[in-house]
C-alpha cells in the first residue's frame, strides 16, 4: 500500500485568511484543490509538505461567469465543470475539448483548473487551449493582486511564477472576435487515462470568411519544458490566405519551434514529426470553425 | 493533529476524528469497515475505489477524508435497498459483467450516477463514463451491455409506476 | 440424438455476481483479525550485487515494531515451480539478484510503522555487474547470476520431430522471420495479499492466489510444517491470469512471522510491487523458419526461441516448452525443430501468463503464414484452412486432437466478419486480418512430477436431500469455476442449480492443482461430475432395495427419479419422508418420486451420503523429453477476424470490431465462455498495441503503475462478436474443454495481419505503439 506522510492541514473559510496562512514561510506549504496531482506525488514521496491548505470552503473561485464580453472562471473550477459550462461550449469549444482530454471522468471530477496550471506539467491538457485562447490568471497574495498571462506563467516542468505565498484566484477569457476557430488535439497512447505523447492547440482569426488571417497562435504542449507558442509558426500565417500548403508550411516551422525530449512516453524525433502532423490538423479545424459563423458570437 | 469530521456515507452521518493524511478510501475501508471500496493503485489510474462524492464518481484514493468534512458520499454498500437490489447490480449480475469482481464495485457506481444524470445513454456515453474504470476481466463488453441493459429497466420500471 | 440438459449449457448467472455486486465479496486485503500485525517487505534497491551485511538495529528500536526476520530466521530452503530449478529463498542471504529481490520482512501494530522499520534497515552491498538483457547475459565472460548454470542458460530445450532439414529442400518458399514481444505484467486489477495465522501448531493462509494447492506445499516445504497442518484458503480473487499461480514471498514472510509471534500478520503488495514480483509474461525472441510447397501445404517449421527469464525461474521451465510445443498445431505439420533457451537476467522473474508460452509464438507464426499466403497469392483463409488438422489428428509431437473444431471456427469467423466482401477491398489505413489459436485444456502433469490426482471433489447431501454441498480445492479467480462446477454439479447429480452451494479455494476442501493452464472446467469438472455420479449411485443404490427397482433403471433428472419402466409404489419412501417432518407445514410434493425424498432415505439408511470423485488425465502421448509439456487431454482452438483504422499521419491503431470464434468443445455457460472469449481479446489487443514493461539503466520498473503500463480502457476495445463453437469433447465432462487462455491466441497476429493490410507493414516487434508503427510506416515509404 501507499502510505501519505504526515502534514498538518488548514482549511480556511475566506481568501483572505487562506493568504494570510500562506504568508507565513516559515513551513513547508503546498495548497491542495482537485489534489489529483499533489496526493499523487506526496504518496509517492516526491512531494513530502509540512502543511497543506486546502481551498475547498473558499467561496467565490468556483464556477464560470460570464459578464460582457469577459467569461470568468473560477481557479476552483474542476475540469468536469468546463466540459459541462454552456457558457464554455458556445464560446470555447476548444477549451471543452482540452477538459475532456484530461485524465478519466473521475479526475475530472477532482481536478481543477487552476491545479492544471499551479502544477505546471509540461503536458498538462488546459494550458495549450488557454494560452492559444488568451487567457489571464489572476493571482493574489496576502497583500498584491497581479494579472498574468500563461505564456509567462510556466518556467519549467513543476516550476512557474507562482509564489509559495500566492493563490491563484481565477482564470479570465476575453469572448474571441468573429471569424475564429480553435482546436486542441492531444496524442496518446490509449483513448483515455492518458498523459499526451505530443498536444497541439491552434488558434486563427480571419478577416473574413474568404479574406486573410488577421491573428494566429499555435501551442505546443508535451515538446518542450512548458507548454511553447510555435511563434516561428505563427508569423508564417498572419498576412496570408489560408490554404493546405500555408498549414503545411507552418506546420514544419513548428517542428523548430520546440525542444521535444524522449522520454517513457516517446522518443524525440516522434515527437517533432507529430507535432507538425497534428499543427496541421488543428489548423485545418481551426480554419474551418472560422469560416463558418465562427465562434464566440 | 486529528481533525474531527462530519461526513454522511450512505445517508448515515459519522463524527470521526482523523489524521489529515488519512484518504477517503481509506478511512472508508478501516475506519467505518466499507469493504467494498476496493484499492487497485493508489493513485487515480484504475477505478477500483471510486465513490459518490456529493453526487459525483471519484477516486477516493485521491481525496483525504478531511476534505470529504461535511459531503456525503455514496459506496457500494449505500446502491440497493433494504436488501433490494438497485436496477444496475440486477443487470449486472444478468448480463455477466461481473468476473472477478474487482473493479464491479467501481464501475456499478458509476453506471448509477450515469444513469440518474442521462437516463438513455449512447453506448459511447456509457464507454466515456466508464472509462477510468479498467477492468482486466470483462474487455467491458457485458458491463456496457448492462449499463444499457439497466437504462431500460429502470426507464420501464418509471413507466410502470407511473401506470 | 441430443441430451436435453436442465443447467449446463445455460446462461445461468454467476453464483458469486451477488456478493460482487453488492461489495459484501471480502478479498485478501479486506480481511482483519484482532491482533493482527501489518508486514512490510524490504526490497533490494539494487539489481545485483552482494550482501556483506544486514543492519536491522535502528528498525527494531522503532516503537510498534514485533519482529523483523531475514534470511538468518528463515532459513534457506530452496523452493520455487519446478523441483528441478528450486532456485528462490524466502530472503536473498548474500546476494540480490533484481530490484525488489526481498531482503527481510517487519511484523508491526500498524503498516505504516512496518514499512518505516523496513526503511531503517541498513544493508550493505558489494554490486555487482547488471545482466539487464539477453545479450548481456550470454556474453563472454558475463557473471553467473546462479552459479549452477553457466553461461546464465536457465533451461534450454532441444526438440526435433521429423527432418526439418531435409524437408526444406523440397519446399518452394523457405522463409525466417524473427518476432520479438516486451515483457508484460498481468495486470490484474487486486494487487496479491495474504493474511497468515499460527496457532497451535496449525497455519491457516487466506491468500490472493490462483492455486491454494501449490501454496500449501510450498509454505509446507519451506517453513517444515506437516502438510496436514498447513490450510490455504483463497477468499474472492480479483484476477490472476497467471502470475498468481506459484507462492509469494509475502505468503511466506507473513506465516513466518505469525509463527515467531503468535499473531496474525497481514502483507498487501502495493501496484509497484506487483511489478516488481512479475512472474508474468516472458520476453520471448523467436526466429522461425517455415517451409511450404507451391500449392499451399505447410511442411516443416524450424523455431528458435530465447526467453529473457528474469532472476528466477518461477514458472519458467514450462514456459520454455510451452514456446516451442504450442506451434504446429492447428495445422498438419510433418516436421517441426525447436531450440529453446531461458536466460537468467537481473529483472524479475517472468512466469505464466495467459496463453502461457504460447502468445508470441503464435503471433510471430501467424504473421509469418500470413506473409506466406501473400507470396503464394492464396487468400490466408483459404490457405489456413488447406493446412488444418481435424479430429483424430495427431501432431508430430503427439498432441492427440480428441476434438478439433477449426474449421468450423475458420468458418464462422469468414462468414460472420464478411471477410471475403472485405479482404483487399478496404481503402488505405482500413485493414482486415486472420489468424488462429490453439491451446492446452490444461496442463496433462502437475508442475511437480508426482502421481497425485489433479483435482479431487466431494459432495455432501444435506439430512433432507434438499442441499448438496460441493467442496473442492478449485479457485475461482474470476472466471466462473465457482458457476460452472455447481452447474456440472446439479447437472450430474439431477438436482436444481440453485440446490447446490459451492465451497472452494481451501486445501481442507481436497486436491486441486488450481487455476492455471486453462485446466478447471475439464479437471475440476470431470471430478465434481464424478463425485455427483457416485452421490447419486448411492441414493439410487438405497432405493433400488427400498422400491425393487433395479439400479441402473433409474436415474434423476431435475429433482426428480425417473424409472426406465412404469412407475413403482412409492408411497413408503413418501411417507418416510412426510414422517421426519412432522409438525411441518408441508409444501405440496409432486406427482413423482422426488430426489429429496430419495436422498432423505438414503440418509436413513447410510447416515450422511458423501460422494467423491478424483480425476488426472489417463495415458497421454509422447515419450521424448519435455512431453510432459504441451501433452494435455484436449485442446482448444480458434479463429479471429480483426478489422482496425490505421492513422496514417500518426500511426496510432484503433481496433474498429472484433469477430473470434472459439471451439470450447461445450460450453457449460454460454455467458462465461463470451466474458472469457471478449477479455481474452481484450488483454490481447493491450499486449498488441500498448502493454510493455519498462527498465531503466539500473534495471528498475520505470513505468510500475496501471498509468504508464497501460491496459485497455473501455474506449480502446471495440464491441467483439463471439460466436462459440461446440466440438463435443470426448475426455471433458459434457464434451467441455477449455477457454480462458486460448481464446487470446489469435487476437495479436489477427490485428498485425489487419495492419498490414492497412498499412503494407509488417511489424515484427510488440507493442505496436503509434511510434513503432509510424517509424516503420516511415521508413518504408523511404
Amino acid at each position: 500500500m501507499l502510505f501519505l506522510p504526515r502534514f498538518d492541514y488548514e482549511e480556511p473559510r475566506t481568501l483572505p485568511e487562506a493568504l494570510d496562512i500562506l504568508s507565513d514561510l516559515r513551513s513547508d506549504t503546498k495548497v491542495i484543490a482537485g489534489g489529483t496531482d499533489l496526493i499523487v506525488n506526496m504518496k509517492k514521496g516526491s512531494v513530502d509538505p509540512a502543511r497543506i491548505v486546502s481551498l475547498k470552503r473558499l467561496k467565490g473561485i468556483r464556477g464560470i461567469t460570464r459578464k460582457k464580453e469577459i467569461v470568468a472562471i473560477g481557479s476552483y473550477t474542476t475540469a468536469a465543470d468546463i466540459a459541462r459550462s454552456d457558457v464554455i461550449a458556445r464560446s470555447f469549444p476548444v477549451l471543452r475539448k482540452a477538459a475532456l482530454s484530461l485524465g478519466s471522468p473521475l479526475i475530472r471530477n477532482r481536478a481543477t483548473i487552476g491545479g492544471n496550471i499551479a502544477t505546471a506539467r509540461p503536458a498538462a491538457d488546459l494550458p495549450p487551449a488557454l494560452i492559444a485562447l488568451g487567457a489571464r490568471i489572476k493571482l493574489r497574495t496576502k497583500g498584491t493582486n497581479r494579472t498574468v498571462i500563461p505564456d509567462v506563467f510556466f518556467i519549467g516542468p513543476g516550476r512557474s511564477i507562482l509564489g509559495k505565498d500566492e493563490i491563484i484566484t481565477e482564470i479570465s477569457l476575453s469572448t474571441l472576435p468573429p471569424f475564429t476557430g480553435a482546436d486542441y488535439i492531444k496524442l496518446g497512447h490509449r483513448a483515455a487515462l492518458e498523459i499526451a505523447i505530443v498536444a497541439v492547440a491552434s488558434r486563427i482569426t480571419l478577416d473574413s470568411p474568404d479574406g486573410v488571417i488577421r491573428d494566429a497562435r499555435i501551442v505546443l504542449s508535451a515538446v518542450a519544458p512548458t507548454a511553447v507558442r510555435a511563434l516561428s509558426a505563427e508569423g508564417a500565417l498572419l498576412g496570408e490566405y489560408p490554404s493546405d500548403e500555408l498549414f503545411a508550411k507552418a506546420a514544419s516551422l513548428a517542428m523548430n519551434d520546440c525542444s521535444p525530449v524522449s522520454d517513457i512516453r516517446g522518443g524525440a524525433d516522434y515527437r517533432r514529426d507529430m507535432v507538425r502532423a497534428l499543427t496541421i490538423r488543428t489548423l485545418a479545424n481551426a480554419y474551418r470553425e472560422a469560416c463558418g459563423q465562427g465562434v464566440g458570437l | 493533529m486529528k481533525k474531527i469530521i462530519t461526513v454522511t456515507v450512505n445517508g448515515t452521518e459519522y463524527e470521526s476524528a482523523v489524521n489529515p493524511n488519512m484518504t477517503l478510501a481509506r478511512f472508508l475501508r478501516e475506519g467505518l469497515g466499507l469493504f467494498g471500496t476496493k484499492e487497485g493503485c493508489g493513485v487515480g489510474d484504475c477505478g477500483a475505489c471510486t465513490v459518490i462524492m456529493d453526487g459525483q464518481p471519484v477516486n477516493s484514493c485521491l481525496v483525504l477524508a478531511v476534505e470529504a468534512n461535511g459531503s456525503a458520499i455514496v459506496t457500494i454498500e449505500g446502491i440497493g435497498e433494504g436488501g433490494k437490489l438497485h436496477p444496475v447490480q440486477e443487470a449486472f449480475i444478468e448480463a455477466g459483467a461481473i468476473q472477478c469482481g474487482f473493479c464491479t464495485p467501481g464501475m456499478v457506481l458509476v453506471a448509477v450516477n450515469l444513469l440518474e444524470n442521462n437516463p438513455s445513454p449512447t453506448e459511447n456515453e456509457v464507454r466515456q463514463a466508464l472509462s477510468g474504470n479498467l477492468c482486466r476481466c470483462t474487455g467491458y463488453q457485458k458491463i456496457v451491455e448492462a449499463v444499457e441493459r439497466a437504462a431500460s429497466k429502470i426507464v420501464c420500471g418509471e413507466r410502470a409506476g407511473e401506470l | 440424438m441430443k441430451k436435453t440438459y436442465h443447467t449446463v449449457n445455460s446462461r445461468v448467472p454467476r453464483v458469486d455476481a451477488r456478493a460482487k455486486a453488492t461489495g459484501e465479496a471480502r478479498y485478501a486485503a479486506d480481511l482483519a483479525m484482532p491482533g493482527m500485525l501489518y508486514g512490510a517487505l524490504l526490497q533490494s534497491s539494487l539489481p545485483h550485487a552482494r550482501i556483506l551485511n544486514i543492519d536491522v538495529s535502528r528498525a527494531k528500536m522503532l516503537s510498534g515494531v514485533k519482529d523483523i526476520v531475514t534470511a538468518k530466521e528463515a532459513g534457506t530452503v530452496k523452493y520455487g515451480v519446478s523441483p528441478a530449478r528450486y532456485d528462490e529463498t524466502v530472503f536473498c542471504a548474500d546476494r540480490v539478484r533484481y530490484v525488489g529481490d526481498e531482503i527481510a520482512a517487519v511484523a508491526a501494530r500498524d503498516p505504516e510503522t512496518a514499512q518505516e522499520a523496513a526503511s531503517l534497515i541498513r544493508v550493505e552491498y558489494e554490486p555487482l555487474p547488471a545482466l539487464l538483457d539477453i545479450d548481456s547475459a550470454m556474453s563472454d565472460g558475463a557473471v553467473l547470476i546462479h552459479d549452477d548454470f553457466p553461461g546464465n542458460i536457465g533451461a534450454e530445450v532441444h526438440q526435433e520431430f521429423g527432418d526439418v532439414e531435409e524437408a526444406f529442400k523440397g519446399c518452394d518458399i523457405v522463409r525466417t522471420d524473427r518476432f520479438v514481444n516486451k515483457r508484460q505484467d498481468g495486470g490484474f486489477l487486486e494487487p496479491q495479499a495474504c493474511v497468515a495465522q499460527y496457532a497451535e501448531g496449525h497455519l491457516t493462509v487466506w491468500s490472493s492466489t490462483q492455486s491454494v494447492h501449490y501454496v500449501q506445499r510450498s509454505l509446507s516445504m519451506v517453513l517444515g510444517i506437516p502438510i496436514g497442518k498447513v490450510r490455504v484458503i483463497k477468499p474472492y480473487v480479483g484476477g490472476g491470469f497467471g502470475p498468481k499461480a506459484a507462492v509469494n514471498t509475502i505468503e511466506l514472510a507473513a506465516s513466518l512471522m505469525s509463527m515467531r509471534t503468535g499473531r496474525p500478520v497481514k502483507m498487501v503488495f502495493s501496484r509497484e510491487q506487483v511489478f516488481m514480483h512479475s512472474r508474468a509474461r516472458h520476453q520471448f525472441v523467436h526466429e522461425l523458419t517455415t517451409g511450404v510447397k507451391k500449392d499451399g501445404t505447410i511442411v516443416a517449421l524450424k523455431n528458435t526461441c530465447h526467453l529473457d527469464g528474469g532472476a528466477y525461474s518461477s514458472f519458467g521451465i514450462a514456459t520454455i516448452y510451452y514456446a516451442g510445443s504450442l506451434l504446429g498445431a492447428p495445422y498438419k505439420l510433418a516436421n517441426m525443430k525447436y531450440d529453446g533457451y531461458r536466460i537468467y537476467t537481473n529483472k524479475p522473474a517472468c512466469g505464466a501468463q495467459r496463453g502461457h508460452g504460447g502468445v508470441a509464438a503464435r503471433a510471430a507464426f501467424e504473421q509469418q503464414l500470413d506473409i506466406i499466403a501473400h507470396e503464394l497469392g492464396m487468400d490466408p483463409v483459404e490457405f489456413r484452412l488447406k493446412n488444418i488438422m481435424k479430429t483424430g489428428d495427431v501432431t508430430c509431437n503427439d498432441f492427440n486432437m480428441s476434438s478439433l473444431g477449426m474449421k468450423e471456427c475458420l468458418d464462422a469467423v469468414r462468414d460472420g466478419s464478411g471477410w471475403t466482401e472485405k479482404k483487399g477491398k478496404l481503402p488505405k489505413g482500413k485493414g482486415i486480418g486472420v489468424a488462429c489459436g490453439f491451446f492446452v485444456s490444461g496442463a496433462g502433469y502437475p508442475i511437480y512430477r508426482s502421481e497425485t490426482f489433479h483435482s479431487t471433489a466431494t459432495i455432501r447431501l444435506s439430512e433432507d436431500g434438499g442441499g448438496a454441498n460441493l467442496y473442492t480445492a478449485a479457485a475461482e479467480i474470476g472466471q466462473g469455476s465457482d458457476t460452472i462446477l455447481s452447474q456440472i454439479a446439479a447437472e450430474a447429480l439431477g438436482v436444481a442449480f440453485g440446490d447446490v452451494k459451492i465451497y472452494s479455494g481451501d486445501t481442507d476442501f481436497g486436491i486441486d492443482l488450481g487455476a492455471y493452464s486453462s485446466r478447471q472446467t475439464l479437471m475440476s469438472g470431470h471430478a465434481v461430475k464424478a463425485a455427483a455420479e457416485d452421490v447419486k449411485r448411492q441414493v439410487l443404490e438405497v432405493l433400488s432395495d427400498e422400491l425393487n427397482v433395479p439400479r441402473d433403471d433409474m436415474d434423476i433428472e431435475n429433482g426428480i427419479v425417473i424409472f426406465a419402466t412404469g412407475r413403482p409404489d412409492f408411497s413408503a419412501v413418501r411417507s418416510a419422508y412426510a414422517k421426519e417432518h412432522r409438525g411441518w407445514v408441508q409444501s405440496s410434493l409432486p406427482e413423482g418420486l422426488t430426489f429429496k425424498e430419495a436422498a432423505r432415505l438414503a440418509f436413513l439408511k447410510r447416515g450422511v451420503i458423501v460422494g467423491n470423485g478424483a480425476y488426472k488425465p489417463g495415458e497421454l502421448g509422447g515419450k521424448y523429453k519435455g512431453a510432459a509439456v504441451g501433452t494435455s487431454p484436449a485442446y482448444g482452438c480458434s479463429a479471429q477476424v480483426v478489422e482496425v483504422s490505421v492513422d496514417m499521419g500518426t500511426g496510432r491503431v484503433t481496433v474498429d470490431s472484433m469477430t473470434d470464434a472459439h471451439d470450447c468443445g461445450f460450453a457449460i455457460n454460454r455467458t462465461n465462455v463470451e466474458g472469457q472469449m471478449q477479455g481474452s481479446l481484450s488483454m490481447g489487443l493491450g499486449e498488441a498495441l500498448f502493454e510493455e514493461v519498462k527498465f531503466d539503466g539500473g534495471g528498475r520498473v520505470i513505468n510500475a503503475s496501471l498509468g504508464e503500463y497501460r491496459i485497455p480502457t473501455s474506449l480502446d476495445m471495440p464491441n467483439v462478436r463471439t460466436i462459440i463453437i461446440e466440438s463435443n469433447e470426448p475426455n471433458g465432462p459434457f464434451g467441455a474443454k477449455e477457454v480462458g487462455e486460448g481464446a487470446i491466441m489469435p487476437t495479436i497476429p489477427a490485428i498485425l495481419n489487419a495492419i498490414y493490410d492497412a498499412t503494407g507493414v509488417r511489424m515484427n516487434e510488440l507493442p505496436v505503439t503509434s511510434e513503432r508503427l509510424y517509424t516503420a510506416i516511415k521508413n518504408k515509404v523511404k
